[in-house]
């Protein structure tokens, strides 16, 4: 009899780990960017990311950049991509502007995950390479302050 | 008058040459591209085995955009971890961008040794030339991309969906959307 009780305790335990277990597999990760937090930019295709630094200290993005990756809580990489207008697109299309892409990813640099991520397109950009980082550093501060 | 008609023959036939070319050269890049991501063994299939028995339950379905093509049932649990391998001209970022712009219910990862499932594939962007913009006054660029999604342990591909726009407004942020969008219906929410 006592035996058992023991047999079945000892497989309620199990049951009860591998629900557990497969419970926190599938769990959410943490979104959340914590203000303030130590944010370091990789280097990225055409020193994009020299314009970037730029626009998160312009736009007020609540974080700290950081030269050092190991000191850093986030990491920032990505990929642009600039198409200086061509001869056909000034004479036909009328317009000089570049055409800027860009895509960048912040993950957690100690749980590796992609906490935030955004891409932006602009057939005919403005300023440039600085209209793409200011975008990218006006989303991002929505993201850690709107949430 | 008599030699206004065969001037006129040799432009048209100049433009048509200058119209068709691109295209016949893009398919060749496209197909050489794929063939180099792919390492030595997928690259040469074997001479004996037909190519359907690489992938099996691989069904094709239709799609509004592109082509898409998922195994029997087969679904990815929500908040998976996934590893989105580097693709040519750094298209794995605009696909995680895309991942959270449509927000699918996965938890993507940096290190391929924490994942469960990874996204690879290849894209490519075409811009558009002097003879569009003159002809049909269109500036935007062509995309095309092809992704896979594999089960790391198993190493079995259970999802693969291509994609092309001609004309895409916004680019590979497009194309990069376009292959979360159907990423997103094969994950259990």
């Amino acid at each position: 009899m006592a035996n058992r009780r023991v047999v079945s305790m000892v497989f309620f335990l199990i049951a009860a780990a591998v629900i557990a277990r497969a419970g926190e597999k599938n769990a959410p990760p943490s979104q959340k960017i914590r203000k303030g937090a130590k944010v370091f930019v990789a280097p990225i295709a055409q020193g994009f990311d020299s314009f970037l630094k730029d626009a998160i200290a312009k736009k007020k993005v609540p974080v700290e950049i950081t030269t050092n990756r190991d000191q850093a809580d986030y990491e920032i990489t990505g990929t642009a991509e600039t198409q200086k207008a061509s001869t056909a697109k000034i004479l036909i299309m009328g317009n000089w502007h570049s055409r800027e892409e860009a895509s960048i990813t912040l993950s957690n640099i100690k749980s590796g995950e992609v906490v935030w991520a955004y891409s932006v397109h602009q057939e005919a950009s403005t300023h440039g390479k600085r209209s793409s980082a200011e975008s990218c550093a006006k989303h991002l501060k929505d993201a850690i302050e709107g949430q | 008058m008599q030699n206004v008609a065969p001037k006129s023959l040799f432009l048209a036939a100049l433009i048509l040459s200058v119209a068709t070319y691109p295209q016949s050269a893009r398919s060749q890049e496209t197909t050489s591209a794929q063939d180099q991501s792919k390492p030595a063994s997928e690259t040469k299939p074997a001479s004996n085995e037909p190519a359907k028995e690489v992938a099996p339950d691989l069904k094709q379905a239709s799609s509004d955009e592109g082509k898409l093509a998922t195994v029997n049932n087969a679904k990815i649990p929500s908040y998976s971890k996934v590893y989105v391998a580097p693709m040519i001209g750094g298209f794995e970022n605009y696909i995680i961008a895309g991942l959270r712009n449509k927000k699918v219910p996965l938890t993507v990862v940096m290190d391929r040794s924490k994942a469960e499932y990874e996204i690879s594939g290849v894209s490519e962007s075409e811009k558009a030339g002097w003879a569009k913009m003159l002809f049909i006054g269109v500036q935007n660029s062509n995309e095309e991309a092809s992704i896979k999604i594999a089960h790391l342990k198993t190493g079995a591909v259970i999802f693969g969906y291509s994609v092309h726009k001609t004309n895409s407004m916004r680019g590979r942020q497009s194309a990069g959307e376009a292959c979360a969008k159907h990423i997103k219906q094969i994950v259990i929410e």
